[in-house]
């Protein structure tokens, strides 16, 4: 067996994988060389970015890339390490396509380390529609003509014929291939990337099939890894680090009903081989911690118990969040498979559409509109948006909108009553022609929010008014903002160019600690104990909150960077009543170290981490061609500043913001950042002090950075 | 020397008999119940163990873990090996009926944590009651002095909430039970 790892380094495969389609030329570069500064993952996919995509480039143009880029810990034995980062111009964001990233889990990181690679950047467009077959050092561009047409599923299953029940196949669907924006990348059956589905699209890249015979290497020793394991997984909590359980157990001091660990004795897999109790769960027991998430009965409800097979999940992580459902009623109803296995937006994709169901919000009729939902979208290759497009759909059809801008004929081939009544039925006819780009209600859906407002002469600034809506900028919608995370919240939704899929803050808040317990350890890692405060309760502004989303940037950009899974780490709190629930938020740099052989610490690790931001901020800048990003970029919607109740911003029952306050808070956080108050953008000493000298004088040579 | 052997037997027999009281508690705590006095002088009487007479304030002192709580009109005993106090706290409640085991813990989550609980909440484990007995609970409830605090708050999913007045101003409630069941699931 190969052992991977580059000039003393372990961790790294040691190469990046370059692929033209264009010229069908295949070669590599040395990860360590070019790219350790930048740590893998989107450290890797902003660098190339900023080297090689010139400004004005559109995402479907052949000198777009699309960077497939995992870390130094994917394919170890590090838990939650199976994240691949999917960094490209977004065909979503509006109203001038930028830089973002989505992130895929599954078992493709870690195959893609096996076969000797830290990422693949493609760039180019075949001539016909081909598929990428990664086995080992052998790199080949293969005729994908056969496949083309088919659904994710369909192409999976043609590929792993060719390349064996070992390979990974990461594919589009229809919508991919249709170049509808709204679409992802999927490999193990539901592991998906959104928004860049019709990128590989404009490639012809219909899939990557990687197969991998190497390993990683662990520059530390072997006894120490395994330890730093051990102590890693005592810390872990369920599914969104959340650390207590959702009713009382014995072991448990606290208890929270909102929480994801969701195991107890009564809640059994009842659709497993014969049925599984979940169990008390102690924290102290690792081998269970497999049984404490149920994501399926934590979205669906109860009903989802009696129907669940087990969970699923990513290389190397206990958590199996995938919830596999088996549901044979569906099977003669719909005619779909009985069985499907999603997570979070995954598992309601298909009830989200719906307003109501004849059996209440919890019942048969919503758990099948799921099954539906998931076995349409995940072969079809939707992208959901974080559910905007099931938010928008809904306010289009019930505000009368999409009979105003449909033709009758268009508008009587959908059938209303069925969708009105919450029959699942109607999604075979809505999901289909968002893929196809069918029409002109399927085309204005796929689209995203943004270009969809734009085509049906829409206000933006009216979306951005509902708070239900959750519309937030840029055709994306909030991901944690003030609703759930208050002014920590707002600011990390500000900075990215499509919703930030950052964890950090919200894992924390929601992990379901008491108020006093969460403050005791805020005051520790952020300076103050006014860091946090309660939902309905908030406080103004305050600068541990700055520091609070700094920090929160930056292991957003670090765990992706390694490939830690986002929606578990950090591990600031811990289930652990003897550690007074307190995490370890210096677990990534160990990791990194023992890895690696590079001995950086948390400080040198969030330097890096910092400097991979700041380079997604200057590839904004440099895309929108403006410093003035407070303004022109930093944009808030007008639903944070209001609420229903008329009560003033930071009275109980509130989660509104009051605008000076909001103001104070951005001083507070540009601050933090070395970044211009004026204008948000980041200052020359900033770009230095990361080492990004030369990406200053290239942005001030075009008066890009403040003076 | 007769009588220091007889002593020393005896002493000999106490010891154990106070050890296997608390071997006894700790695994009944494992399997989360707490055990009341008279359970464990019968459990040692099946055993034909005399129950010394200090026993149960031996108990506690000698050994660590196990700790003594009182109400439902005995004296109970649980091991903080397998058990918190917290939880132990909920299984006396039950003990001493719905009505409180309901008020208290409504209570406890308005005031200790900030939030309303949902009526389900008392139809799963450790709680096990019927929908109906939580129905019936807070119809009594609401027709006798003492309980005036428990209150009701629904979300749009229907889904009804339980919360104090004493500890949580209606509409901040309302806001949370919203925010918790709906709010949340469609912000994952
Ligand atoms: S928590 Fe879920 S998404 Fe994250 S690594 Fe584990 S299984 Fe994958």
């Amino acid at each position: 067996m190969k052992r991977m790892g580059m000039r003393g380094y372990g961790g790294w495969a040691g190469k990046v994988l370059r692929v033209d389609l264009s010229t069908g030329r295949c070669w590599t570069e040395d990860t360590i060389e070019r790219y350790k500064a930048y740590l893998g993952g989107t450290g890797i996919g902003y660098k190339v970015m900023w080297d090689e995509v010139p400004a004005g480039t559109k995402p479907f143009d052949p000198e777009n890339r699309i960077i497939f880029a995992v870390g130094p810990l994917a394919g170890t034995g590090a838990p939650c390490n199976g994240r691949t980062a999917v960094t490209t111009l977004w065909p979503t964001c509006w109203p001038e396509p930028l830089v973002a990233s989505g992130h895929m889990g599954g078992q493709f990181a870690a195959k893609l380390k096996y076969a000797g690679y830290d990422a693949v950047v493609i760039q180019g467009k075949a001539a016909h529609p081909v598929w990428l077959m990664i086995a080992d050092q052998k790199v080949e561009i293969r005729d994908a003509r056969g496949i083309w047409g088919q659904g994710i599923r369909g192409a999976t299953a043609a590929i792993s014929g060719i390349m064996g029940t070992d390979a990974v196949v990461a594919a589009i669907g229809q919508a991919g291939e249709n170049l509808v924006p709204m679409s992802v990348v999927m490999s193990s059956v539901s592991h998906s990337a959104g928004g860049v589905g019709s990128v590989m699209g404009s490639k012809k890249l219909k899939a990557i099939g990687v197969r991998g015979s190497g390993s990683i290497r662990i520059e530390g020793r072997k006894e120490d890894w395994e330890k730093l394991i051990k102590y890693h997984l005592t810390l872990l909590g369920a599914n969104n680090q959340h650390v207590v359980p959702n009713s009382p157990q014995p072991w448990a001091e606290f208890d929270n009903p909102t929480s994801r660990w969701n195991a107890s004795p009564g809640r059994s897999w009842g659709a497993s081989a014969y049925p599984v109790d979940t169990g008390t769960c102690d924290p102290r027991d690792t081998n269970r911690i497999a049984y404490r998430s149920n994501n399926a009965a934590f979205f669906l409800g109860d009903i989802a118990w009696r129907y669940t097979v087990r969970g699923n999940g990513c290389t190397s992580c206990p958590i199996r969040c995938h919830t596999m459902l088996k549901v044979p009623p569906v099977t003669a109803k719909y005619g779909i498979s009985a069985v499907g296995q999603n997570t979070c937006t995954g598992l309601l994709f298909g009830a989200a559409f719906f307003k109501e169901f004849p059996d209440g919000p919890r019942g048969m009729a919503r758990l099948e509109a799921c099954m539906v939902g998931m076995n349409l979208a995940d072969d079809l290759g939707i992208w959901c948006n974080y559910m905007q497009v099931q938010r928008d759909f809904k306010k289009l059809y019930y505000g009368g909108v999409v009979e105003k801008k449909l033709d009758a004929r268009e508008f009587r081939s959908y059938s209303w009553k069925k969708y009105e009544q919450g029959d699942p039925a109607f999604l075979f006819e809505l999901l289909p022609r968002i893929a196809e780009k069918k029409g002109e209600l399927g085309t204005a859906l796929g689209q995203g929010t943004g270009y969809m407002l734009e085509r049906w002469s829409l206000s933006e600034e009216e979306w951005g008014k509902d708070k239900d809506l959750a519309y937030w900028k840029m055709g994306h919608p909030r991901h944690h903002a003030s609703e759930d995370s208050g002014q920590c919240g707002l600011l990390i939704n500000l900075v990215y160019n499509r919703d930030p899929t950052c964890h950090a803050h919200t894992n924390f808040l929601r992990n379901g600690l008491p108020l006093p317990v969460q403050k005791k350890i805020a005051a520790e890692i952020w300076g103050s104990a006014e860091a946090v405060d309660a939902v309905g309760e908030y406080k103004p502004m305050h600068p541990s909150k700055a520091r609070m989303a700094k920090w929160s940037l930056l292991r957003k950009e670090l765990h992706d960077s390694l490939s830690l899974c986002s929606w578990m780490a950090p591990w600031a709190a811990s289930p652990l009543r003897e550690r007074e629930y307190r995490g370890d938020v210096s677990i990534e740099s160990m990791l990194y170290k023992l890895a690696t052989g590079d001995d950086k610490d948390r400080g040198e690790l969030d330097q890096i981490a910092e400097r991979i931001f700041l380079l997604h901020r200057a590839l904004t800048i440099r895309a929108m061609g403006t410093k003035e990003m407070r303004v022109r970029h930093d944009k808030i919607p007008e639903w944070v500043f209001t609420d229903k109740s008329g009560r003033p911003p930071y009275t109980k029952g509130t989660t509104h913001l009051d605008r000076n306050d909001v103001q104070t808070a951005l001083d507070m956080f540009y601050d933090e950042l070395g970044w211009d108050r004026a204008t948000g953008a980041p200052t020359r000493g900033t770009y230095r002090k990361f080492g990004l000298g030369s990406i200053a004088e290239a942005l001030a040579k075009r008066n890009l950075v403040p003076e | 020397m007769k009588g220091r052997s007889e002593k020393n037997d005896r002493t000999g027999r106490e010891d154990a008999a106070a050890e296997r009281a608390a071997a006894l508690i700790r695994e009944k705590s494992s399997a989360g119940r707490l055990v009341s006095e008279s359970e464990i002088i019968s459990l040692l009487e099946e055993e034909r163990r005399k129950c010394p007479d200090s026993l149960f304030t031996r108990l506690p002192d000698e050994n660590e873990d196990v700790h003594r709580l009182s109400g439902a009109g005995s004296h109970f005993y649980y091991s903080s090996r397998h058990m918190t106090e917290i939880y132990a706290r909920l299984l006396l409640l039950k003990l001493e009926g719905p009505l409180r085991l309901i008020a208290e813990t409504v209570r406890r989550n308005s005031c200790a944590c900030r939030r309303p609980v949902p009526l389900d909440l008392f139809t799963q484990p450790p709680f096990n009651l019927t929908r109906q007995e939580v129905l019936d609970s807070l119809a009594e409830m609401s027709r006798t002095e003492g309980w005036e605090d428990i209150a009701v708050a629904s979300t749009s999913a229907s889904v009804v909430f339980l919360y104090s007045r004493a500890h949580l101003e209606t509409g901040h409630a309302e806001m949370l039970a919203e925010w918790l069941d709906v709010g949340q699931v469609q912000n994952p």
